[in-house]
């Protein structure tokens, strides 16, 4: 599914070089639930941003779905985050004052072509994330919890092969950090794959797969065993 | 922005108005025309005014112009004086102008019921009259006045026709509220003077303008016998007439288009500051854009669309605007002015364009930011 070999990232400001991204490889297999950790700026968000084609490595090879990314154009890579790509941010990134329907209706606004039961299709992955009555509400009226689910329809509408979640409970009390929790596990005992970025192993362990992120490079990939089942809550 | 559209709108109106005003001057005179005041004549705010009366223009005057002059064809004389006009019991005031035949054609005066009066009636000052419709209206309310008897001051006239209707003139004056009677009979029976006020002269062709109103000139002023003083006259040819009517409002014209173009440019600036400011207020909001799959044309078509609506807002209050100025300005300030409906599709097309040219430039740095230094924004 996600194939990525020997990945560099180096951030040059004002002739400082800074290398944040030292060479990874790996590779995520179709219905696997991977959480990235790491402790803050040991460049997470950036490894997440190039998975999600935002943005460009400075060395390396990225495959996603048998597709080489290196050599696509622009509006290819924005037509491959539409179509392929569902991303989860810690700062939810709702437009305020638009509503929660809206919101999730957004991608297909830019997809290929606009689907005839959008509305339809929007309301469905909304009630899915269990919003059935704040669908009409403004972003802006909506609980951080309610706004992450928004958030998770927004990305689940263009059907991706892939949810890249950038610390989605970051932002997040207990409560609504466990309802997101759940909701990527149920997302992915429905065959989602899901790859999750967080420094919190608390978060981590909910994923079948741990990599921990140290100095730029993958210092350890675990199988997780202690993994909870969901219905445990 | 509205201002500019506003001012559009009343530029266009304007011109319209005034088109209008020279070709009703040319209309209403015939072509080929030199018209002859006693005294002199000053445009204040457009229109025409005397400036004191002058009692040097006198019916010899035309005759000898019609003798002597080579060029003319028809000569028209005119003395008009403000009176009370009585009919039964309703009773008011208009203008009664004394006038030959020959004003008839010269002036392009038309009969809409009963007769002219004819040149035999003019040289036995007999008391009949023209009226005109304004008159038909509010005197005989709208019975037929043919036939009828009237009174202008103390004297008795017959009604023996009807004037088409002409309108209001380029000097505002509404040319149906008047009466016209022989001059004679004007100056003998009603206002009793030896001098008039106007001359109406018609050349054979336009060719023909210039160099009759310098004849008319000399003649004049060895009749008046004025060797080195300044003329007591003034004549204008309707060239002349046509062009000083433009240039009176040429300077206004070029005012409203200037403070159009300034308004405009104004407005077309204040969209870009205000799109420049959404572009860098909305960073987040492009690259969660980006994120879900908007390629940069689609950002691009988004803020000009925006900036596009703006300027349509803009240009709809200025149309409405303009429209309330311009009707204000033919109605107050007495400047022509017609409303023009495709001055206000022009007005919001102009908008239009500001909103397009001053809206590429946001557009196109809302659209060349990436993704991720959008999304990382504060
Ligand atoms: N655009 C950038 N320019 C320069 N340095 C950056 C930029 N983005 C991130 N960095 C740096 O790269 C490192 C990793 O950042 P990030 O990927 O956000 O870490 P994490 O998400 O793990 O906290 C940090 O030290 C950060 O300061
Ligand atoms: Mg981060």
């Amino acid at each position: 599914m996600i194939k990525i070999k020997n990945i560099k990232k180096t951030y040059t400001k004002a002739s400082v070089s800074t290398p944040v991204l030292r060479g990874i490889s790996l590779s995520i297999q179709r219905g696997e639930y991977v959480a990235i950790m790491g402790t803050s700026g040991t460049g997470k968000s950036t490894l997440m941003n190039i998975l999600g084609c935002l943005d460009k490595p400075t060395n390396g090879q990225l495959e996603l779905d048998g597709v080489d990314v290196h050599g696509l154009d622009d509006d290819a890579l924005s037509a491959l985050r539409n179509k392929k790509i569902g991303f989860v941010f810690q700062q939810f990134f709702l437009l305020e004052r638009t509503t929660a329907l809206d919101n999730v209706l957004l991608p297909l606004i830019y997809a290929e072509k606009y689907p005839v039961d959008a509305v339809k299709r929007a309301k469905k992955t909304l009630v899915s994330v269990g919003l059935e009555d704040r669908m009409e509400y403004l972003a802006s009226e909506l609980s951080g919890g309610e706004q992450q689910r928004v958030a998770i329809a927004r990305a689940l509408i263009n059907d991706p092969d892939v949810i890249l979640a950038d610390e989605p409970t970051g932002n997040l009390d207990s409560k609504s950090t466990n309802e997101v929790l759940e909701i990527f596990s149920r997302l992915n005992q429905e065959g989602r794959t899901i790859v999750v970025v967080t420094h919190d192993r608390a978060v981590a362990e909910h994923a079948q797969r741990i990599l921990e992120l140290k100095d730029g490079q993958i210092i350890n990939s675990v199988a997780n065993s202690k993994l909870k089942n969901s219905s445990d809550h | 922005m509205a201002i500019g559209v506003a001012a559009v709108v009343v530029m266009v109106s304007m011109g319209r108005g005034i088109q209008k005003r020279v070709l009703d001057m040319i209309h209403d005179m015939g072509t080929n025309l030199i018209v002859v005041n006693a005294g002199h004549i000053t445009l204040v705010g457009g229109r025409e005014r005397q400036s004191a009366i002058v009692t040097t223009l006198r019916p010899g005057d035309s005759d000898a112009i019609q003798d002597h002059c080579a060029f003319v064809t028809e000569v028209a004389p005119e003395t008009s004086r403000k009176m009370n006009v009585q009919w039964e019991s309703e009773n008011l005031m208009t203008d009664v102008v004394g006038v030959t035949p020959a004003a008839f054609q010269v002036r392009n005066i038309k009969i809409e019921m009963g007769r002219y009066f004819d040149s035999a009636e003019n040289d036995t000052a007999r008391r009949v009259a023209l009226v005109g419709s304004v008159i038909v209206e509010k005197l005989f309310n709208a019975e037929d006045p043919v036939g009828h008897r009237i009174r202008i001051g103390q004297a008795p006239f017959e009604v023996v026709g009807v004037m088409k209707a002409k309108g209001v003139d380029a000097n505002g004056v509404d040319r149906d509220d008047r009466i016209l009677i022989p001059i004679k009979t004007a100056m003998r029976r009603l206002v009793r003077t030896t001098y008039i006020q106007k001359i109406h002269i018609q050349v054979a062709h336009s060719g023909h303008l210039q160099r009759a109103e310098k004849e008319i000139r000399e003649l004049l002023r060895e009749r008046h016998r004025l060797w080195d003083k300044p003329d007591d006259f003034t004549i204008q040819n309707q060239a002349t007439l046509v062009q000083t009517e433009k240039e009176s409002t040429r300077t206004l014209t070029l005012l409203v288009a200037s403070v159009a173009a300034i308004s405009l440019l104004v407005g077309g600036i204040g969209i870009l500051a205000v799109m420049l400011t959404a572009c860098r207020e909305r960073r987040r909001e492009i690259g969660l854009r980006r994120a879900v799959g908007a390629r940069r044309r689609d950002i691009r078509t988004q803020f000009l669309l925006e900036s596009l609506i703006i300027a349509g807002l803009g240009g709809f209050f200025g149309a409405a605007l303009g429209m309330l100025s311009a009707f204000l300005a033919s109605k107050v300030g007495g400047w022509p002015a017609i409303e023009s409906w495709d001055a206000i599709g022009l007005g919001l097309i102009l908008s239009a364009i500001v909103g397009l040219i001053f809206g590429i430039y946001p557009a196109s740095k809302a659209a060349a930011l990436e993704p991720i230094e959008a999304l990382r924004a504060e």
